[in-house]
């Protein structure tokens, strides 16, 4: 019995001696090995979202603290995070921020499958980019293809593809950019949301009025009625008109702009605004956690 | 030269023939969430390689000298303790908790070590550093050599676990390797809906793993080859 006793305590001592040789080892190695590292940086992941999504440019969201640590980024580029992990930024780093609102992505094109014309049978691959590359795939060389390039490109599922156009839902874009840069054709911008409703020329197309009305049965034809009662909002490049979103705010008034367009070139994007919810910051936009952090599939 | 045939043996039984993913199945959790890309996958195979030959050092001399039965240097020890004389100590049972102790210490050091002097290649490895003190295939290393530190009478030396351990990291490395880029080519694949990530990715280790049993009986080959040179 005192055997047995002694034996189990032996092997509780042996352990026991391991663990203290580990310690040390593992102590010792925290103080020779110790990595200097900003305070900031810290508290800057903590008010990062962590969505990881890239949209400020740099790889995740520990890349941009240490950016922003440093004094090398701006305090602004967070998209996800919206204006109140803009505040807490520049909380951290002890500077003031002028106001900011989100960017999201719009689409400048509003023709649906039927309204954009002169359409040719294609049966190559089902995606804009290959699309793209066939001449006359459609009438339109500027206009959405359909295919769903940004639609796939989306981890919010912010983008429906209705009708063969695509149309980003406001409430739901994050302003990641990744739409952006799918779109073969360019025709997706990022726009400053200063209300939750924003104006937007939706076409892009630069051509003269015929050419336009041959291609498509809503697209500008570059008539420039719009730009005069726009109080210089609105102004006429390559045949299209160009927004000033620096000048455009919650109290512009385009209503004149858009009685006087004789196609739909102009549209409202987003939820009008009710009139208490003007004052103060845009609401934060909260990242979803569930579709973006961890794009792996599983871990053991 | 026994010994080097031994080692040879070992080295190509844990790389090729008995491939510790494709063979015995561990290690499976990184072979699938880090296969995605070929760089990535190459830098967790070299991780795993690394942290193989530590932890599986350190558990060979924590085995050979206190954990295996009737070891002579912790017999001593218990009799100059005052342990009564006729009983041999065996303190196998401390191997599974004194294994995984032993491997999330030295991925812990080797964390800080890389941490502090190749910051690049730690920004590089992220999150999979710390992964690995849960990687399965690494405690299978440590086993296997306890496996065969059991019988007094044939005992693992020192380089034979070393060359197991270098030879399951290696093998790990091909396997993760090959996974990544067909993965990569799978991208470019149309996948039925139902089999879209983890169900192909399952299917292709599946066939990678069947691919694998060719290499059943290249250890005999090589044995004869050498015995061949040696005459």
């Amino acid at each position: 019995m005192e055997s047995i006793l002694g034996t189990i305590l032996f092997a509780a001592g042996i352990l026991f001696v391991l663990a203290i040789i580990m310690a040390l080892i593992l102590g010792w190695a925290n103080i020779a090995f110790h990595v200097e590292t900003d305070p900031k940086v810290d508290a800057l992941n903590e008010a990062l979202p962590g969505a990881n999504c890239g949209g400020c440019g740099y790889v995740g969201c520990n890349e941009y603290a240490v950016a922003v640590a440093e004094g090398k980024a701006e305090l602004t580029l967070c998209g996800p995070g919206g204006a109140s992990c803009v505040q807490e930024i520049a909380g951290i780093m002890g500077q003031e921020v002028k106001e900011t609102w989100p960017f999201k992505a719009v689409v400048h094109c509003a023709a649906k499958r039927d309204q954009r014309l002169k359409q040719q049978p294609y049966e190559g691959e089902k995606t804009c980019a290959a699309a793209n590359l066939v001449p006359g795939v459609q009438g339109c060389t500027y206009g959405c293809l359909g295919y769903g390039d940004c639609f796939n490109v989306c981890d919010y599922g912010a983008i429906d593809m209705v009708e063969g156009l695509a149309i980003i839902n406001p409430e739901k874009c994050t302003g990641c950019k990744a739409c952006v840069s799918a779109c073969p054709r360019g025709i997706i911008t990022m726009v400053p949301f200063k209300t939750t409703e924003v104006m937007v020329v939706a076409c892009s197309n630069k051509d003269k009025g015929p050419l336009v009305k041959d291609v498509c049965s809503i697209g500008c034809i570059g008539c420039s009625a719009c730009a005069k009662p726009s109080d210089g909002l609105l102004t006429m490049v390559d045949n299209i008109p160009v927004m000033d979103y620096d000048k455009f705010g919650k109290d512009s008034d385009l209503s004149k702009s858009i009685e006087k367009c004789p196609r739909e070139s102009l549209v409202y994007i987003g939820e009008p605004e009710k009139k208490e919810e003007l004052k103060g910051a845009p609401e934060r936009i909260e990242a979803d956690f569930e579709t973006t952090i961890d794009k792996t599939d599983w871990w053991g | 030269m026994d010994s080097i045939i031994s080692m040879v043996l070992i080295f190509i039984g844990a790389a090729l023939i008995n491939n510790f993913v494709l063979h015995y199945f561990v290690g499976i959790c990184p072979f699938f969430g880090v296969s995605r890309k070929v760089d990535m996958a190459f830098g967790m195979g070299c991780a795993v390689t690394f942290v193989i030959s530590i932890a599986s050092t350190l558990s060979w001399i924590l085995t050979y000298f206190f954990l295996r039965p009737e070891a002579a240097f912790i017999n001593n020890v218990f009799h100059a303790l005052g342990g009564p004389a006729d009983i041999m100590i065996d303190l196998s049972v401390l191997s599974y908790i004194a294994y995984i102790f032993v491997i999330a210490s030295s991925v812990q050091f080797v964390e800080m070590y890389v941490k502090k002097f190749f910051p690049a290649l730690h920004q590089s490895f992220g999150i999979f550093l710390p992964l690995i003190t849960t990687n399965c295939a690494i405690l299978f290393a440590c086993l296997e050599i306890m496996k065969n530190l059991q019988n007094p009478e044939k005992l693992w030396g020192f380089h034979e676990a070393l060359a197991l351990a270098l030879g399951g990291g290696i093998g790990f490395t091909i396997a993760i390797v090959i996974m990544g880029g067909l993965r990569e080519e799978l991208e470019l694949c149309e996948v039925p809906k139902a089999l879209k990530g983890p169900g192909i990715a399952l299917i292709v280790a599946g066939i990678l793993a069947m691919a694998f049993m060719g290499f059943t009986g290249v250890d005999r080959g090589v044995a004869d080859a050498i015995s061949m040179i040696r005459n």
